[in-house]
């Protein structure tokens, strides 16, 4: 037992029999005259550590990517930055393609060696959004009254992409649009989606 | 003493075995001094080797003379072994290699399977051939084309 | 009955001097000439190129291995060394021979086509497609008109 959980215990009263005195555990200390029925469960003791992760070598900010999974499965997008343990801050941009400011993982991800110019980028903005609380969920109410439950029959009200990340998604992909625009091909080939064809074989392609 | 074998081991083995059937010498009694690999002289040169054995059938022992086209002598004594075992179903352990010899002049080549080898300005087409290209499916509308 | 025409087969023939290109091995899509022929399996061959990238050094090698080329070296001697035969595919110039056929072209354009990048095979897709709307167009318009 360490030290500190010695002090933690709750203390015992002396107490006085005849001459001598005795130490009387406190009643919690006492062994328990029956065990319950069934054990507590005790959460499990999680022994991994996080460490920091290193992005591919091919994962440059600007590199044009391949989604693999998720909703938006075999677009083609615009990494912005590499966040902390292998999550990747990409963009469609949302004009061309329909993708928006997303994090995505990047186990998920084919690199291609194509690059697109992130000069003039808002950098404070992609700071911002690559931020712990950007993509943290709103926190409504979580109660469900009895309102709630008689209201199943009616369709809740559609959520609606808030005007501040329509701003940012903006700010951030005008310099991109710019430079997608120089090279000729390259918006086509950012809002074509990525398929495998007959006799491809993905492992043999260069990228 | 020559011997042919795929390692130090087994041709130390072999060597003894060989010693004590020409001379009333055990392993107990004497000690290996030396033992070197002989390399093939001219390794890039087709040759011609003919190779007489002894062999113990299921039934019998025959003493055979074969030739074969190889690069070096090793590669005729390889040859050798696999022929044996292709045609005699045998061992290494039934075979006895007797001498190995380089056919230098093409009169001495005496069989024909070796012969028709050394015809003047020989050439000969490859008239079927299957192509095995990769990537190519397992089950396919049109046969394969063999004509080459 | 008609008379029976009997002509020579054109097969390309396993003979020495004969200029093959080996397929799988180390030195896969290499061009060699066959030295001497050692059994009716295997041959010696030799590829003396001056480019050490395309050099295929002396080996015995299966014929399964090798794919026959119209290209032979006339009057190369049976067994002939690496000299010579270096002399000889100089002088016949088989280099500049192999890379003007089609055959070794159209292995270039397969190279060249296994190597584009994803964004490089979206624009062949995209400029064959206008190259193919080009045609169809001017054949549609020849059809109109006859």
């Amino acid at each position: 037992m360490s030290a500190s959980l010695e002090a933690t215990r709750p203390a015992g009263q002396k107490k006085t029999f005849g001459k001598s005195t005795r130490e009387i555990p406190h009643h919690t200390e006492k062994a328990k005259k029956w065990y319950p029925a069934e054990d507590e469960a005790a959460p499990r003791k999680v022994r991994k550590s996080i460490r920091t992760s290193t992005p591919r070598s091919t994962l440059t900010p600007g590199a044009v990517l391949i989604l693999l999974a998720g909703r938006f499965r075999g677009k083609r997008v615009i990494l912005l930055k590499n966040l902390s343990q292998g999550v990747l801050l990409v963009t469609g941009p949302f004009k061309v393609n329909g993708v928006p400011l997303r994090r995505v993982n990047a186990r998920y991800v084919i690199a291609t060696s194509q690059k697109v110019d992130l000069a003039g980028i808002d950098e404070k903005k992609v700071d911002e959004i690559a931020g712990d609380k950007y993509f943290a969920r709103e926190k409504g109410d979580k109660k469900k009254g009895e309102e709630a439950f008689f209201k199943q029959g009616e369709k809740p009200e559609k959520k609606k992409p808030s005007s501040s990340r329509a701003a940012d998604q903006k700010a951030v992909d005008k310099a991109i649009l710019s430079a997608i625009k120089k090279e000729p091909f390259l918006a086509a080939y950012l809002a074509s989606s990525f398929s495998l064809r007959k006799g491809d074989r993905p492992h043999e392609m260069v990228w | 003493m020559r011997i042919f074998a795929p390692n130090t081991v087994v041709a130390k083995s072999r060597f003894w075995y060989f010693l004590m059937k020409l001379r009333k010498v055990k392993k107990a009694n004497g000690e290996i001094v030396s033992l070197n690999l002989i390399h093939e002289k001219r390794p890039m040169k087709v040759k011609n080797f003919g190779i007489w054995i002894r062999y113990d059938s299921r039934s019998g022992t025959h003493n055979m003379y074969k030739e074969y086209r190889e690069m070096s002598r090793t590669d005729a004594v390889e040859a050798l072994y696999q022929d044996m075992a292709a045609r005699h179903r045998s061992r290494f352990r039934s075979i006895h290699i007797l001498k190995v010899v380089e056919l230098e002049k093409s009169e001495d080549v005496k069989r024909p399977y070796i012969k028709q080898l050394l015809t003047k300005d020989l050439k000969f087409p490859l008239p079927h051939r299957v192509s095995k290209a990769a990537g190519t499916k397992l089950f396919v509308g049109k046969r394969p084309s063999t004509f080459y | 009955m008609g008379d029976a025409e009997i002509k020579a087969s054109s097969w390309r023939l396993v003979e020495v001097g004969r200029v093959a290109l080996i397929h799988g091995g180390p030195s896969d899509g290499k061009l060699a000439a066959i030295v001497e022929i050692i059994d009716h399996k295997r041959a010696l061959i030799d590829g003396p190129s001056t480019d050490t990238k395309t050099a295929v050094p002396r080996q015995s090698i299966a014929l399964a291995q090798l794919i026959l080329t119209p290209l032979v070296l006339e009057k190369l001697p049976r067994g002939s060394r690496t000299g010579v035969v270096k002399k000889q595919w100089a002088a016949a110039g088989i280099e500049a021979k192999w890379q003007e056929s089609a055959w070794a072209k159209k292995r270039q354009q397969k190279e060249r086509r296994r190597a584009l990048t994803d964004f490089e095979r979206f624009k062949a897709m995209r400029l064959r497609k206008q190259a193919r709307f080009e045609v169809r167009k001017s054949l549609a318009k020849v059809k109109a008109s006859a």
